[in-house]
This record gives C-alpha cells, structure tokens and sequence, in this order.
C-alpha cells in the first residue's frame, strides 16, 4: 500500500456552501457564527454557529420534494457528499468499490425532539421514527449518492467521529477492503445538544476566543463535511489529481472523565506522537495545527499543554477555526480536515479569531491574523470528544 | 490472518455471565424482553454504580469479564457498536428538555448519553488510553466494531482489542419501534410462532456481548476469525456474489462451510431472505438461529458470533441451536455467520476451530 492521497473534499457550515466559499471566508476573516436563525430554542441569545440555510432551502439545493421525509443532519450531509464526490470525479463507480464511512452523534434527534410526543402518542410523524438513529442518517445521505456504495457505517465517538471515519477509511484502503472512500462527519444543531452542552455550562453567551485568556467556553455548530480518499495508484488509475496526502493517524483514549480533558492532557498527547509516528515525521516536521480548540476553559488548557509536550519551544503555528464555524461536534474534524486542506493547497493559515491574551501556562500564543504566502508541507489537525476520544491527523503536501 | 476470540461474556434474557443457555436455555414467551442482571458488585463499585445507567453497568461487567476469562489486564484497543446508544439517558435528558421548556435541566443524563459513553467508561475503568472507538449503523454496529478490531491485528498496529455489542430497550423506544413493525403480539413470541413463516416481527431483548480479540491463543482460545466483511447490498444476488467473494478469500481449498448462524428472528421478511440465501449459496451447511435464545436487537448480531464461538469451542451444537433438522454428520469446524439489516446491511463473518 502506498499513500493515500484525498481526490475531493465538500463542506457546507456556518461559512456557508461549499469549498470556494469557505476558503473566501477563512482568507478574509469573517466568521459565521452568529444570531440562531432557523433552531427554535429558549437559548436564542447564544451564539452559534448555524448554516445559513433552512430546511426548506437545503431541500431545494438538493432537488428533495418537502413530503419526503428526511433529517437535516442528513440533508448537510448530502450537500457536501454530492459536492465531494464531483470534485474526486465520482460519478462512474461501475468497478470500484466505494466504502461511505460517516461520523453523527444526534443523529435525527433535531426532527425526534420536534415530533417526540407525537412518536408516542399518534400516527402522523411514524416515518421519522426510523430516521432517528445514527445509522438511519447515514443510510439517507447515502441514498443521494449517484454511484454505487459497496460498504458503509457510522462512527460515533462525540466531537471526534469525523476524524475516525478518516482513520476507519484509511484502514478500509489499506486492508484493500475498499478502493475508494468517502469519510468525514455530519451534524445539525438541536435543542437536545444545545440544552445539554448549556447544562456543562460550557457554552459562550458571546463569540468563542480559542486559546484565550479569558475564554468562557464553546458557540455550538451544525455543518458536514467529507473527503474522498483512495490510493495514489487509484487516483491515477481514475485519472483524478490528489489535493495532498492523508500521510499519518492515530486515535487515542484519555481516560479521564466522561466530559472533561485531562489537565495535562494526556490522550491529545499520546494521539499527536502516535499520528506523528504513523506519518513518520518529527514534531518540527509539522508546519500548522489546526486545534481543537473549542473555546472552553478546559480544553485548550488541556490540548496547549498537550502541545506543548509534542512540540517543546518548537511550537508550529497554531490556531483553532471554532470561532468561524462554532464547535459542529461529529462534524468538526470533518470541516477542519477540509479546513487544513485548504490551508495546505492555498498556503494560507485562517486566523484564530476573537484572541487578546495568552493562556498564562502555556508557552505559545495563536496566529491572530490570516497569513498567506506562506508555505506549508504538513498539517496536523486534532479532533478530542467527550469520553477522551482523541484524534490526530496529518495532511501533507503531495512531494 | 492469526487472529483469534480468546474469551467472550454476555447479559441478555439468558443466565448471566454464563454459557448455561448451551445446556439449557431459557425461552422467550413475551415479545419485550428484560435481560437477567448479575451482581454487579463483582465489577462495580456501589458508589459508581448509582452513577451508571443500566447498559453501561452490563456494559462493564460484560468487559471485565471477558478480560478476566482471557487473562488480559489492558487491552490495545477498545471498540464497541451500539445501535442505539444510552437509550435511557437519552430519554431522560430529551424528556426534560421538552417538559421543562429548556430549564432546570440535570447534566448527568446528557453526560451519559452520548453513544460513546461505554467504550469511553471502559477505557475509564481500565485506565486505557489506546485505541477507542464506537459505531452506530443500525444492525450492523457491532460488525462495523468487529470488523474494526480486525482490520487493526491484520496490519499489526495492535494485537488485543475488547469488542463489544451494547442496546438496551426502553419501554418508549419499544413502543416507537412497534409502530414500525419491529414486534410481535405476546401470543406469538414463543418459539414454536417464532418459526412459523407469515407473521411480521420479532421478539425483542437488549445486547450485552463483549469479545476478547488477540494475535495469538492459549489453550483457552474459542476459535479463529477466518475472515469478516461487510457489505451494502441492493439484492439477494448480490448477496450471493459477496459470498461467493467471501469463500474463496478465506476458505481454504477442498473445505466447505458446516454450519451458517443465520439473524433469523421470526419476522418473516427478515427471515425470507436468510432462507434464500441459504438455498443458493450454501445449502450442504447446517443452518443455526439464537435470536430465539437472546432476541432482536441493533446489536443482536454480537450473540451470533459469541453462539457460534462458544459452539467452536464446546464442539458440539446444541439440539437447541438447529433451525432446521441437522445433517447426518455434526462434525462443525467452521461457522459462517450471516447477519444482514434490512436487506441492505450485510456481514459475512467465518470462524473456525
């Protein structure tokens, strides 16, 4: 097996649709978080960072009559897919065989929580009793695929499940269970996990400072993103140009606490050096991280420090995008593979917004402003869940 | 590929922690099915336990004791499937939100909720920072874990891993899944209705099955993972052509298969398509069911493979186990296990002795 090289990557989050999009966005810094539109919620003055879309315009964009009985985890997760797959060529997969691997942890809960009572107690809402669960929500982003999906599953592993349907998908390829693989991660906001993140007391009543000083916590999100991965051999064979190398992983465990991140974290840690290690690099071979960032007191005191022990003084540019697209849980490895992929290929590093002052225990402060020109060979992006769900990846530049 | 099912442990509507159902099994006669709790105390602390939902403390017996058995302190990776997740906790939280409009809201159902929280308490338990991950597809989370599991001992990046299948069923969620068809009348959960073809639905347990997966084997081994795949499918054909795929990647030449575990549960549309799979692609084998014995769940498919592990083992299959009348000769030196969901989802696992 040689490398596994990404051929296609789509993204739709609070930046809006699509990959051009989001990298307008990102190079002139104008976040997406902002005023709930579309959530219909007791907590509308918390910011969040919500796609800018309705139901009823995502279906349109996606050609779905309004009677047909779909969720809007899985209408994002359509958008990018469809938009994924165009970019990798996709389209005849007569002789491949195609492996959709999707993260999601609410699953269909935005339209459950809606239609709950009417679940228990009549008939009228029966065909979104079947869409609730996390499979379901991959099964119908699957159905809006135009060729054909060999193998599929759903990873749910909280705030990393994106990054391990990368990681999944890249053992798919290298076990040769798979030819091509379309992975990454799918979530829709929804008072459930608005309501139980609020409960944490871990969601910003104002826009998220990753890295700050004085952070107060996370602005939650919605979005999906996948990329298509495959051998480089396949994508000549498919004569599709590779974007970058999917050149190291490694998902590791904290084993902490249920919701927190340990104070030195330990599971960030271990995940970094084992992705290193997969990708055969040196720490100082890293030219970027894209953070995990999320804007709460314990995470980035948790993931700096994790940092700080892979990189010492060498510290890579650092910054966190939670503040453009708010924290869209499964989804944001998803969104931040896209993230750093475009940083990768357009030599650029999106700013870590909303930063005054530096975190007193740690060593390093973020890129505050957006910086072009400048060139990148390797990009590593971490996505830590609840549970001490920890993973790493690493993009490289096609040598 | 030397990998191996060193020792597995499982909760369900048979005696707990045990393998008593071989010998004498307990039989459904509802359609919704409790499963027999152990003393928990064994495992788990009383002052943990009153922070634990249910499937999470039959989640960490079921892990412990399987480890116990295989004589593995720390495994490299821990991987469960879950179809559902924390049912219960869910509930609770999302109950809650609705009734208090989005006030006075307790954390601790939310914390638990999440789908990841029983490979992450394991790994808490354990104190395991190695690999750890969930998957939630429906009837095949648990072969998405196992296959998982697999995939990492073939390329050598681990060489244990504790894999598990976890569902519990709310009354609630019962109700929900009754609309869709999922079960039976009472009157016709028991075994006999169960085999009877054109009655839609089946009986319903929960799933608590935890494997201990390694790259070597001791004397106390329960057999070898020959293969495992899974599949989307649009047809029975091809179902048939990724069987036919299937053995001639993992079965050695000259050899057959014996026995096939098939998911049949009594619904007949489930069931009709294991018929006819079997009819075309391997009907020499005896066919074998359990979800008689441990009931349908997203997860069920967990008890397939430890059934027909614990049968490779025992090397004899109970009368019990036999869907149909047996072959001549019950000699079983491999098991092909067969799951699929919905005639779209489809597993393909091979163990031998």
């Amino acid at each position: 097996m040689t490398d596994i090289v990404i051929t296609g990557m789509g993204i739709v989050s609070a930046l809006g649709r699509g990959v051009e999009a989001t990298a307008e966005r990102l190079l002139k810094s104008q976040p997406g978080v902002g005023r709930m539109r579309f959530l219909q919620s007791r907590h509308a003055d918390l910011p969040v960072g919500e796609v800018p879309y309705s139901d009823e315009q995502l279906r349109d964009m996606l050609g779905i009559t309004p009677d047909f009985a779909i969720t809007r985890t899985s209408l994002l997760g359509r958008l990018a897919l469809v938009e994924a797959a165009e970019m990798a060529h996709l389209v005849d997969t007569d002789h491949l065989r195609v492996a959709f691997v999707s993260g999601t942890t609410v699953g269909g809960m935005e339209k459950s929580e809606r239609f709950y009572h009417d679940f228990l107690e009549n008939e009228s809402k029966n065909e979104y009793i079947a869409l609730h669960d996390c499979g379901a929500c991959t099964d119908m982003i699957a159905n809006g695929f135009a060729g054909h999906i060999s193998m599929q599953t759903t990873i749910s592993t909280a705030c990393s499940s994106a990054a391990n349907a990368l990681i999944l998908g890249a053992d798919l390829l290298r076990t040769g269970r798979a030819d091509v693989v379309i992975a990454g991660g799918t979530e829709c906001l929804s008072k459930f996990h608005l309501n139980g993140f609020n409960t944490l007391m871990i969601l910003d009543s104002q826009p998220c400072k990753p890295f700050d000083k004085h952070r107060q916590g996370l602005n939650l999100g919605e979005g999906a993103a996948y990329v298509v991965m495959e051998s480089a051999e396949s994508a000549a064979r498919r004569k599709v140009s590779a974007l970058c190398r999917f050149s190291g992983y490694a998902n590791r465990c904290d084993a902490f606490h249920q919701t927190a991140s340990s104070p030195e974290g330990e599971g960030a840690y271990l995940a970094m050096t084992a992705a290193l290690k997969d990708a055969g690099l040196q720490p100082s071979d890293i030219d970027y991280v894209n953070a995990h960032g999320t804007g709460t007191p314990n995470n980035d005191e948790s993931e700096g420090h994790a940092m700080m022990r892979v990189f010492g003084d060498r510290m890579p540019m650092v910054s966190s995008t939670k503040a453009f697209t708010g924290h869209p849980t499964s989804a944001a490895g998803g969104l931040e593979t896209v993230i750093s992929i475009l940083a990768l290929t357009r030599n650029f590093v999106p700013a870590n917004l909303n930063f005054t002052e530096k975190i007193d225990s740690l060593n390093f402060v973020p890129v505050t402003e957006v910086k072009t020109n400048v060139q990148l060979t390797h990009v590593l992006s971490n996505s830590f869940g609840f549970g001490g769900n920890d993973s790493s990846c690493i993009f490289s530049k096609i040598s | 590929m030397s990998i191996y099912i060193q020792s597995a442990s499982q909760i369900s509507m048979q005696e707990p922690l045990s393998e008593q159902w071989m010998k004498s099994p307990i039989l459904p006669t509802v359609a919704f099915n409790s499963p027999l709790e152990p003393d928990f105390k064994r495992f788990i602390l009383p002052a943990e336990s009153r922070r634990m939902g249910r499937l999470l403390k039959r989640a960490v017996a079921v892990s412990l004791d399987a480890l116990q058995k295989g004589g593995c302190e720390m495994p490299d990776a821990i991987i469960s499937g879950t179809g559902l997740g924390c049912v219960e906790n869910t509930e609770k939280f999302l109950n809650a939100v609705i009734d208090n409009d989005e006030e006075c809201l307790p954390p601790t159902p939310f914390m638990q909720s999440t789908h990841n929280t029983v490979s992450s308490q394991i790994a808490l338990k354990l104190q395991c920072h190695g690999y750890n991950s969930t998957y939630s597809h429906r009837g095949t989370s648990f072969d998405s874990a196992l296959l998982d599991a697999v995939m990492q001992l073939q390329v050598g990046r681990i060489s244990t891993a504790l894999v598990g299948g976890y569902d519990e069923m709310t009354p609630a969620y019962f109700k929900m899944l009754g609309k869709l068809g999922y079960w039976r009348s009472d009157a016709e959960s028991d075994v006999d209705s169960l085999k009877k073809s054109g009655i839609n639905g089946s009986v319903s347990g929960g799933s608590a099955v935890s494997l201990l997966l390694a790259n070597s084997f001791t004397e106390n081994t329960l057999c070898h993972i020959d293969g495992a795949e899974i599949y989307s499918v649009a047809s029975l054909q091809e179902m048939c052509d990724f069987y036919f795929e299937f053995v001639q990647k993992y079965l050695s030449q000259n050899n057959h298969v014996d026995a096939v575990m098939c998911g049949l549960s009594g619904d007949q549309e489930n069931d009709a398509v294991y018929r006819r799979f079997v009819q075309q692609c391997c009907q020499e084998a005896d066919v074998l069911w359990y979800k008689h014995l441990f009931g349908e769940s997203f997860c069920a498919s967990a008890y397939g493979i430890y059934t027909a592990a614990c049968v490779l083992k025992d090397q004899k299959i109970p009368p019990h186990l036999f869907y149909q009348s047996p072959r001549e000769v019950n000699v079983v030196k491999n098991i092909l296990v067969v799951n699929h969901f919905q005639k779209s989802d489809f597993s393909l696992t091979l163990l031998s002795r």
